[in-house]
């Protein structure tokens, strides 16, 4: 950790607030403009605010290792550490922490799978389960659209993908929670010992659905790891498996239920944009892009370098932790007119980082996009009248990596 | 280093030097090429970095990877037989000629 008194970039906590969502937006306008690459002493990471910055960090992976993105943010506390190791937790750095050539090994043969073919063919199945959940709110007047649909959806998506379509999904979404809070969260010492005891449980099921595909081999995604494992051990070890399973498990619906959230909240605030796109679905696909840009699910994303390098005006020391603020490379400015604005029409939308760039850029990508365009085209048919119930708290989440409403009232006015 | 052309969009012909090793999306980008978008950044991901290949030396391009193939015949509706994803494709020697034409969208 960089010594405050000694870092000329510094910035007092009491303005960097990275679990509070209100007033991020404005922060980091601010220091685009004044200091776009600053220490951050609260956190100990340096803060990379400008898009040229943060893809310029994304496309050098030698120099800004991965190693650190799922690093706990606040260390476990000791009997937490004890605790997995007793039971056997073995999260080894596997894909989204992982560094070449190690990661293009493992990625090639994930990626040969979780890739656009797979989730085209799947499309007629995700279209009806989208169905489901827009028929499931029908005649309910008022509902909560993050709870009644955007909570479990994606993950009813993943299933598809995983081949267990009887588990629970709020079981999943709980685990999921609970990742996300021992490693993004400032939670308290009870709230982080429960959070691993859900993820052991979580660890431990995708240790089951491997040891039952090894006996009963299906098509999808634990399977197909299997094989390429009984083709080439070498290729992908039974640990990587599993840890695979687990990565696409908590990473593959999370951030899509909160990207489902922050465009129906930007939509529904923007009654032009939402008529738009109601008498226009064929626009779906660019509300999702501009959705993605103006609200990424993923607020920051982590790097440390491996020597000493600039990134702006700013030379950081081999070893230094950087968050990329993402949310704030997605309204720089200097690559996107009035950022602040939610324009549908956006012509370069589509560049926003909100999936990263380079080696690591997101395998889940396309999957994503397909949901969203489906559940903008299908929403908006089926609700052409829903309102935004105004007033009410969107329960922001409290990580600092994952960002979306807890909660989103609103009438459907059918 | 050699040399590769591009053809634009707009039908313009752009010359353009790429080093040995490096991806030729990511000589093109760094050259400003017009039309190649690169959104993933090179991980075969987006296909905005699709070319047709107009001319080759004998030597060829290597081998399109499975991966490749299902990006290009399920995110692009122009197809054929020539396409290829450039950052897909690590610049050699041998390539030196090659005429690329731009889909882009």
């Amino acid at each position: 950790m960089t010594d405050l008194a000694t870092c000329p970039h510094s910035v007092d906590w009491s303005e960097f607030r990275p679990f509070e969502h209100d007033g991020m937006t404005e922060f980091f306008a601010r220091k685009r403009e004044e200091e776009p690459v600053f220490f951050d002493q609260g956190t100990g990471y340096w803060i990379v605010t400008r898009r040229d910055d943060v893809r310029a960090i994304f496309a050098d992976p030698d120099r800004f290792s991965a190693a650190n993105v799922h690093d706990p943010l606040t260390a476990y506390p000791p009997e937490l550490v004890a605790y997995l190791k007793e039971e056997g937790f073995r999260r080894d750095k596997t894909q989204a922490n992982c560094d070449r050539p190690k990661h293009t090994r493992i990625r090639q043969v994930a990626q040969s799978f979780l890739n656009i073919r797979q989730f085209k063919t799947r499309e007629p199945q995700i279209r009806e389960m989208v169905e489901a959940a827009v028929n499931k709110l029908r005649g309910r007047g008022r509902v909560d659209l993050v709870d009644d649909f955007a909570y479990e959806l994606p993950a009813r998506v993943l299933f598809l993908l995983l081949g267990v379509p009887d588990i629970d999904a709020r079981k999943i979404k709980v685990w999921a929670d609970s990742r996300f809070d021992m490693i993004s969260g400032d939670a308290d010492f009870e709230a982080k010992m429960e959070a691993g005891r859900q993820v052991m449980d979580f660890w431990n099921y995708c240790g089951a659905i491997i040891a039952d595909r090894q006996k009963n081999p299906g098509d999808d995604y634990p399977s197909h790891l299997l094989a390429a494992h009984a083709r080439d051990p070498d290729a992908i070890s039974l640990g990587e498996i599993q840890n695979l399973t687990f990565g696409v498990l908590l990473a593959g619906h999370e951030t899509t239920t909160n990207a489902i959230g922050n465009t129906m909240h930007m939509l529904l605030r923007d009654r032009e944009e939402w008529d738009r796109l109601v008498n226009e679905p064929t626009l779906a696909p660019a509300y999702v892009e501009e959705g993605l840009r103006a609200g990424p699910p993923v607020v920051i994303w982590r790097r440390v370098t491996t020597e000493e390098v600039k990134v702006g005006d700013v030379t950081l020391p081999e070893g230094a932790p950087i968050m990329m603020s993402l949310a704030s490379a997605n309204r720089d400015e200097a690559h996107f007119a009035c950022p602040h604005d939610f324009e549908g029409t956006r012509a370069n939308a589509r560049d926003h980082v909100s999936f990263g760039y380079g080696i690591h850029f997101c395998m889940g990508a396309p999957l994503a996009k397909l949901e969203l365009k489906l559940v903008l085209e299908l929403l908006s048919q089926a609700f052409p009248n829903m309102t935004l119930v105004p007033d009410t708290d969107p329960h922001w989440q409290r990580t600092i990596l994952v960002r979306g409403p807890g909660r989103l009232l609103v009438d459907l006015n059918e | 280093m050699i040399t590769l052309t591009f053809i634009e969009p707009s039908g313009a012909s752009r010359y353009i030097q790429a080093a040995i090793g490096e991806s030729i999306m990511h000589a093109a980008t760094a050259a400003g090429v017009a039309g190649i978008a690169a959104e993933c950044g090179g991980a075969c991901m987006c296909a905005t970095c699709h070319c047709l290949v107009v001319e080759a030396p004998d030597a060829g391009l290597p081998e399109m990877s499975e991966t490749e193939r299902d990006v290009l015949e399920f995110t692009s509706d122009e197809m054929q037989e020539t396409s290829r994803l450039t950052c897909q494709i690590p610049v050699a020697d041998t390539m030196d000629g090659t005429v690329f034409k731009v889909v882009g969208r």
